[in-house]
């Protein structure tokens, strides 16, 4: 019992990474009804950026190099935007995917090609902070990356709900055409889009970095997947729905793990979004709004 | 105009002495240069390319008409897939490369050497006749594939097997052990079951468990709570340095401390001090290189001098090189276009004659399929360098 406990808890606050992973996903979605896969490799990308400033200030603290990844993030958001959505024509599905599957490939190259394949170590917080409670243990830099999460989650639906860019961002989000009537510059929200995205993504990559320990270019693929499980069980375009599908696949792999071994953990993860797929294929959280 | 056509002559009859003495002789690399094994391709090509420079620099390879002809390296990216590896040994087999140094990865040596010859002299095997000397791929026994395909790679089995005799009386209270294995990477996966948990069994030790992951993955509580529970006094990982490095931090947070902890070959590189040196700090390996020696010091400067570096695959590059210039020189190779598939014949022929070869720990011994048997040591982390342990020759 304490093995299967300690495994969904382990399960969940890792799966926080891939809420916020799911996050980015869902919001690109939700403005744009466009899927960004190159979200995943841009994340990790900024987490990589993170560390730049360990080239400059050797002795920077984790919190810095999280900083540096945020940041990172939104130039790296706004960039994908440029090249991947901006110059593209949208009105073909198809082009959009593949310039965003490009861009995957890309990054994931670039880091490559940076580092030479070789994992970074990554600096975390609270990473010597372990809750024990008799055999039952909860980790400190995880809880951390779950308490970001659910901030981020609080601060992208006050930024939706309480501001006048996120009355635009839903505008669009609804009635692109009517939003632009309106007067609003739907390539601009489209763009902030990206980098707000982009920041959430950094976050996200610094910590998968920090609850891992190092970097490594083999992460960009399976967060990829993960990403878009969590953000199609959770319900496209859902935010909530993000958060809560990241905890339970992060939850219910760890659980797959524990009684079926890792080599049908991610059989199970996959059979669990069929499920999803046949009998609710809006997630958790299907989104109310339509859009035109 | 006199002076015009002689000048002319004279700066062609130059050009044409010039190019005659400007012979080649070309080798092929391949390895992964793309993908998070590309540092393996990187350190492999320098160190051809600092070497065949070596070579050069003396003069370089003497062919059968007693002429010299400098060594030149194509290196070729085949991404760790077979499919590219196959690819690329298929169109080097179109050019006049005599031999193929490669690949890194075991998964693509293994399909790659089935695409060759079987037997040498069996006309009826339409396979590829092209010899290749792998320096990286160490899974145990391929070469047997094929006639055409030679290593140069340590015998993890002979390495694992002095390491745990050598351990039982370092650490005589250490009884058993517990394995974390990279389940979907060949070579680690082969490392673990048929060498570190065989060789542990044969010298004595009690196997508790093994725990499993995968090569992408990144969370590794589970894991390492097995590990804790089993309470082995040895562990022993045979995983690449990115999981490595994970599952050494997760020990560390849950306080995993073996008496005696074992890495995987491969692992023995700068990739491992990078992502998680304070973590790996008393991890044991065996590894066919250090830069203990006059020639090894030599070696891994030079590499370094081409931006790569030096750890026991890389290093076996550089010793394929010298071997196959020993081995054109030795079986007189002609170096033209015309005897191309028979200098490739040749070069086949020297190396599967050979009883052993100078490396750069000391003399690697043939054995009659194909394989080496090289000098090792044994290498431990400590403050976030290898350094030598000991050297049980």
């Amino acid at each position: 019992m304490l093995d299967f406990l300690q495994a969904v808890s382990d399960g969940m606050l890792f799966g926080a990474t891939y809420a916020l992973i799911g996050i980015g996903f869902t919001l690109v979605f939700g403005v744009m009804h466009k899927l960004n896969l190159s979200y995943a490799a841009a994340s990790i990308g900024a987490a990589y950026s993170g560390l730049l400033i360990l080239k400059v200030f050797a002795a920077a603290p984790a919190w810095a190099v999280f900083l540096s990844a945020f940041v990172g993030g939104g130039v790296i958001g706004y960039l994908v935007y440029l090249t991947c959505f901006h110059f593209i024509p949208l009105s073909n599905p198809l082009a959009p995917l593949m310039s965003t599957v490009g861009m995957f490939l890309l990054i994931d190259e670039v880091i490559v090609h940076a580092t030479n394949g070789m994992p970074q170590n990554y600096p975390a917080m609270f990473d010597d902070v372990m809750i024990r409670a008799g055999g039952y243990t909860l980790r400190g830099d995880l809880l951390l990356v779950f308490g970001l999460s659910v901030l981020c989650m609080i601060g992208l639906l006050a930024l939706l709900y309480r501001t006048k860019l996120g009355l635009a961002t839903r505008a669009v989000s609804q009635q692109p055409v009517a939003a632009q009537l309106c007067g609003i510059r739907v390539a601009r929200v489209n763009a902030m889009t990206f980098v707000v995205t982009g920041l959430v993504g950094g976050i996200a990559g610094a910590m998968m970095g920090a609850a891992v320990g190092a970097l490594s270019p083999v992460l960009t693929a399976p967060l990829t997947v993960k990403g878009l499980i969590v953000t199609v069980i959770g319900g496209l375009g859902s935010i909530p729905g993000a958060i809560i599908a990241g905890l339970l696949v992060g939850g219910l792999e760890n659980v797959f793990q524990l009684y079926r071994g890792v080599t049908e953990r991610d059989l199970y993860v996959m059979l669990l979004l069929f499920v999803f797929l046949v009998f609710r294929p809006g997630g958790i959280f299907t989104a109310k709004s339509g859009r035109d | 105009m006199k002076k015009l056509a002689l000048a002319v002559s004279l700066a062609l009859a130059t050009t044409g002495v010039a190019l005659a003495q400007e012979k080649t002789i070309k080798i092929a690399g391949f390895g992964a240069k793309t993908g998070p094994v590309r540092s393996f391709g990187v350190n492999s090509e320098a160190a051809m390319l600092a070497a065949a420079d070596v070579i050069n620099k003396q003069g370089g390879v003497r062919l059968a008409d007693g002429s010299k002809a400098k060594m030149v390296v194509e290196f070729y990216d085949d991404r760790c897939t077979a499919e590219e590896g196959i690819s690329i040994i298929r169109r080097v087999h179109g050019t006049d490369a005599l031999v193929a140094v490669g690949p890194t990865c075991s998964n693509v040596a293994e399909p790659l050497y089935g695409i060759l010859q079987k037997k040498a002299d069996d006309k009826s095997d339409s396979g590829l006749q092209m010899p290749i000397f792998t320096d990286v791929a160490v899974k145990g026994g391929l070469a047997k594939i094929s006639e055409w395909a030679f290593r140069n790679v340590p015998s993890e089995m002979t390495m694992y097997s002095s390491l745990f005799y050598w351990l039982k009386s370092k650490y005589p209270n250490a009884q058993t052990i517990y394995g974390g294995v990279e389940e979907d990477f060949a070579h680690s996966r082969a490392s673990w079951y048929a060498v570190m948990k065989d060789r542990a069994e044969a010298n004595g030790y009690k196997v508790l468990g093994n725990s499993k992951w995968l090569l992408a993955d990144s969370n590794f509580a589970t894991q390492v709570r097995e590990m804790k529970n089993a309470n082995a006094d040895i562990v022993a990982i045979a995983a690449h340095p990115f999981t490595t490095c994970g599952v050494l931090k997760e020990m560390q947070r849950q306080g995993v401390k073996p008496k005696v902890l074992i890495g995987l070959t491969s692992s023995s590189s700068m990739e491992t001090m990078q992502g998680c040196a304070k973590q790996a700090e008393g991890m044991i390996i065996p590894t066919s290189f250090a830069p203990v020696t006059k020639d090894g010091k030599f070696a891994a400067e030079t590499t370094a001098k081409f931006k790569g570096s030096a750890d026991l695959h890389s290093m076996a590059a550089w010793e394929n090189m010298f071997i196959l210039k020993d081995v054109i020189e030795s079986e007189k190779v002609a170096g033209t276009k015309g005897e191309l598939q028979a200098d490739r014949r040749k070069i086949r022929d020297g190396l599967a004659k050979l009883k052993e070869t100078k490396g750069l720990l000391g003399v690697t011994k043939r054995t009659d399929d194909r394989e080496a048997d090289k000098p090792y040591l044994f290498v431990h982390a400590a403050k976030g360098e290898w350094k030598v342990l000991h050297n049980p020759l």
